[in-house]
């Protein structure tokens, strides 16, 4: 038997042709079947090292656990991530969004199109009146954070807004 | 402003007696319970009843049911697990963050559930001991929705400049005698110019325990109960906002309706 697994670790870091993960599996079945025939299992004895070590995690994971008792079906932070249109973006240099405006200040329309900062835009000079607080806009993104390492700083300076251009206004929304 | 900030004449009918209570129950996590309360400052005679009231809600781990406030979900729509960029993040957020998405750190909401949940926990006992609760921001974004929550649940709110000695000097500043806060929630643990806020440091001089929103820039040391998340959005701020003052709304009721059965 320990022969056989000396040939098969042999052969599978000379030739990259069987997965890892196969030639273990196999090592594994052949040593479960060999096992169930032979001598039977010692009595309970404590466990130590790592077996302690995984009972004593499971517990602390239990923990982490307690408060998902509610009988609905609750997706994982890591499964609403990876959906997110966040994510799904990818960078978002010159990729285009949909904002509304919360703000205005004289001709500064402040746009808040999902990420964690919202940007300033000027207001354009074509259908300028028809931007007010509420309106659905067009634009392209250009940063989600302006951030800038300054020389002797030893963290980045932050502005605390995104950074986008505006196309305009939704269409569809639009009256002619 | 300032004389808003602390105490008003009807509120210090509140008692010493409890304020001493509630200092004899920082630092304890609710695992401890059974061990807490009998406080050895008070004089009084504690009835049967009385000793109910403040020391069974100790020996529940979830006495106000304030994990069923918010989930996971709730946290995400809100933008709460956006961070900063990974230039501006504080060396021991590391922990508290998912991971860097093209230079963009995103922070772990399984981790902010639980301890969201324990500063929302404390929180509510606090409320419910008859403590008082200060909420700080220096966020002039937010100044006013801080204010209008610490009005609306009947507390404190400090969201203007932080005088030098306002905890430290609080004697001399105000008058002697003059009663702190209980609990200290820092809505954002930054000042305009993205230092740590003053409050935190002199809050643990004085013994005051503190819950702090705490983003990727921030540092958790000497916060209490840190709760990593976003501070930037308006939906996280309205989000966190609404939880602390439906956690001492539900405290306070709590505890009122708890005296009406006790003098039944």
């Amino acid at each position: 038997m320990a022969s056989l697994c000396k040939v098969m670790l042999n052969v599978s870091s000379r030739s990259s042709l069987l997965p890892k993960q196969c030639v273990f599996a196999t090592v594994r079945s052949l040593y479960s079947s060999d096992a169930s025939g032979g001598d039977d299992k010692p009595p309970e004895r404590p466990k130590s090292g790592f077996a302690a070590a995984y009972n004593l995690h499971s517990d602390l994971q239990h923990i982490g656990e307690r408060r998902m008792m509610s009988p609905k079906e609750e997706k994982s932070f890591q499964a609403l991530l990876r959906q997110s249109a966040l994510l799904q973006m990818g960078p978002a240099k010159d990729k285009i969004a949909i904002g509304k405006i919360f703000h205005i200040v004289n001709d500064d329309l402040y746009v808040d199109f999902g990420g964690k900062f919202h940007c300033v835009c000027k207001r354009p000079a074509v259908d300028g009146e028809k931007y007010q607080r509420g309106i659905r806009v067009r634009l392209r993104l250009e940063d989600l954070e302006l951030t800038s390492r300054f020389l002797g700083a030893t963290t980045d300076t932050t502005l605390l807004e995104a950074e986008g251009t505006l196309l305009g206004l939704l269409e569809g929304k639009t009256k002619e | 402003m300032a004389a808003g900030v602390l105490t008003r004449v009807k509120q210090a009918l509140r008692g010493p007696r409890l304020a001493a209570a509630v200092f004899s129950c920082h630092g304890q996590t609710l695992s401890s319970a059974a061990a807490a309360v009998h406080s050895p400052a008070a004089p009084t005679i504690e009835t049967d009843a009385t000793d109910k009231i403040l020391n069974f809600p100790l020996t529940q781990p979830d006495y106000f049911r304030l994990s069923e406030l918010f989930s996971i979900k709730d946290l995400f729509d809100a933008r709460v697990h956006l961070g900063h960029k990974k230039g501006c993040r504080h060396a021991l957020m590391e922990p508290y963050l998912f991971g860097c998405r093209l230079d963009m750190d995103i922070i772990d909401l399984e981790q902010t559930v639980d301890h969201l949940q324990q500063a929302l926990n404390f929180t509510a006992h606090v409320a419910f001991r008859g403590g008082v609760v200060l909420f700080v921001s220096r966020r002039r974004q937010f100044a006013h929705l801080v204010e209008t929550t610490a009005r609306d649940c009947g507390e404190y709110a400090h969201t203007r400049y932080w005088k030098g000695g306002l905890l430290t000097n609080a004697p001399v500043q105000y008058s002697p005698g003059v009663r702190l806060p209980d609990l200290i929630v820092f809505l954002s643990t930054l000042n305009n110019v993205f230092q740590e806020h003053v409050g935190i440091r002199d809050a643990a001089k004085m013994n005051i325990p503190t819950v702090g929103i705490v983003d990727s820039n921030c540092n958790p040391s000497l916060i209490t109960y840190p709760v990593p998340g976003n501070d930037d959005t308006p939906a996280a701020m309205e989000m966190y906002c609404r939880l602390f003052k439906m956690t001492i709304k539900r405290a306070k009721d709590k505890r009122r309706q708890m005296e009406l059965l006790k003098g039944i």
